[in-house]
């Protein structure tokens, strides 16, 4: 428990400083809140939300994916990790740590991206609901490539295009039908799904959501097995 | 007390550590001396289990919360000020904060406590390194060559540090290629080479047994007469 806090308090702090990581977590809403307020808003033929559930399952499938894969393919690059576990530190805890402080900056910007969306009541908390689904899903996938990559470098090879796949498979699916059909099993597609009408029945997107975590976890364990940490 | 018995160390086809023996006793400071490749940090790798070793037995006579390790500066926050980083080694091991203010100022950083270690001259995070090693006032600490590329006068503030930790009963085991380092610091040291210890004991023993004691204990001419090889 105390190592979990320490891993929580540096990750917090670390967050604030790390430009590169921190910019994700304002690009995104703000451009959502730009295109809703000028083009959303002002023309007839486009629904209000169009631009929340875009940029919120970019920001999940992209943002959170990168931001965790950067913080851990950091940590093992500096060797920091090397010293926690010689300190007695167990990767679980570094990871609960370290997620966690990434699981609430999430939470934060899916809070304001549920706000610029204008939803509420009921909507409000299914959006989240699902947001907050997605972000476990994407920080499960991002620790996975962070632990599987020698360096940062090597990270981002891979880590990029995978989440630019998955950030914007759901514009994708707006133009065609067959890619629609494809992407209708990965997470960001189904936040972009239920972010687009949340009136509709979020059972289908969430069992999805929930598959993708589950198929997400046992990468993750794979890689942990395969690498550990340090 | 730290002890390594017949310890064998290979990586693919070399032989790093060929039947090493060495016994650091409680209390003291003690010199792995040797040139650059002789196996000083691997030694503390597998003492520290962060390596297996192929063959042999060693022991430090600590807990892993007991020791203390400074490999080199790897494995600080960037980001983070030199207290936020001790803070969350504080953390860690359940000790107040206020050690870590303590720590800094022990090694001569207190005027940086809230610097960032990007911000940090290389002399000043080889300190903070070693400030973070000795922040939970460890029984054993392991210093992998503490005072290379340093100055000397801040060579001398860590020597005086590392003094100061023996005062308090810490074990300390070092690594060095500086003999004078080690005549000045070490109670007693040994010598490795070509993966062999080839001699050990106090410096000015080991000196007078070989001859070697000019105005002061020359630990230099020692090993080139032993190995034929230079430190550099
Ligand atoms: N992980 C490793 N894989 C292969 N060879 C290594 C590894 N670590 C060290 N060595 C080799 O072992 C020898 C001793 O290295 P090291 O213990 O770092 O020496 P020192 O610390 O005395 O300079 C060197 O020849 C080095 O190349
Ligand atoms: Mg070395």
């Amino acid at each position: 428990m105390r190592s979990v806090k320490a891993m929580f308090v540096k990750q917090t702090l670390d967050m604030f400083r790390n430009w590169p990581v921190l910019i994700q977590y304002v690009v995104y809403p703000a451009v959502a809140f730009v295109f809703t307020v000028l083009v959303a808003k002002a023309d007839e033929t486009i629904a209000d939300t169009m631009f929340v559930a875009m940029f919120s399952s970019i920001f999940a499938g992209m943002a959170l994916v990168f931001s965790a894969m950067a913080v851990i393919a950091e940590d093992r690059e500096t060797k920091s990790l090397r010293f926690l576990v010689m300190a007695g530190v167990k990767p679980h805890e570094y990871l609960i740590g370290v997620g966690g402080v990434i699981f609430l900056f999430g939470l934060g910007v899916s809070v304001v991206f549920a706000l610029i969306g204008g939803y509420s009541g009921a909507e409000f908390f299914k959006f989240l609901l699902v947001m907050v689904l997605g972000s476990a899903a994407s920080i499960l996938l991002g620790a996975s490539i962070g632990i599987l990559s020698k360096n940062q470098q090597s990270a981002s090879a891979v880590g990029i295009p995978v989440s630019m796949v998955l950030g914007f498979a759901p514009m994708v699916t707006m133009f065609n039908e067959t890619a629609k059909q494809i992407f209708d099993i990965f997470y960001t597609q189904q936040v972009n799904v239920v972010a687009n009408d949340v009136s509709t029945d979020i059972a289908r997107p969430v069992l999805i959501i929930l598959a993708n975590i589950a198929a997400l976890a046992a990468l993750f364990a794979a890689a942990y097995r395969k690498k550990r940490l340090g | 007390m730290i002890e390594m018995r017949n310890i064998v160390k290979r990586f693919g086809t070399q032989t790093v550590l060929n039947d090493v023996n060495f016994t650091a006793r409680d209390g003291e400071i003690f010199g792995l001396l040797g040139p650059s490749g002789a196996g000083k940090t691997t030694i503390i790798n597998i003492l520290t289990r962060q390596l297996y070793a192929d063959g042999g037995s060693h022991s430090t006579g600590a807990e892993p919360f007991e020791t203390g390790l400074m490999l080199d500066q790897d494995g600080l926050y960037a980001r983070l000020t030199c207290a936020e980083n001790l803070n969350v080694v504080a953390d860690i091991y359940g000790m107040p904060r206020k050690k870590s203010i303590e720590a800094l100022q022990s090694v001569g950083l207190g005027d940086a406590v809230k610097k960032t270690v990007q911000a940090l001259s290389w002399g000043m995070r080889q300190r903070l390194a070693l400030a973070r090693a000795i922040l939970h006032e460890p029984k054993v600490l392991f210093l992998d060559e503490p005072t290379s590329g340093l100055d000397p006068a801040t060579a001398r503030g860590i020597h005086q540090l590392i003094l100061n930790l023996k005062e308090k009963g810490a074990t300390v085991f070092l690594t060095t290629h500086n003999m004078d380092e080690a005549v000045k610091l070490c109670d007693r040291v040994a010598l490795l080479h070509k993966g062999k210890i080839v001699e050990n004991g106090a410096p000015s023993e080991i000196c007078e047994r070989h001859g070697a004691v000019k105005t002061v204990p020359d630990l230099e001419s020692v090993f080139i007469k032993l190995t034929g090889a230079v430190l550099e």
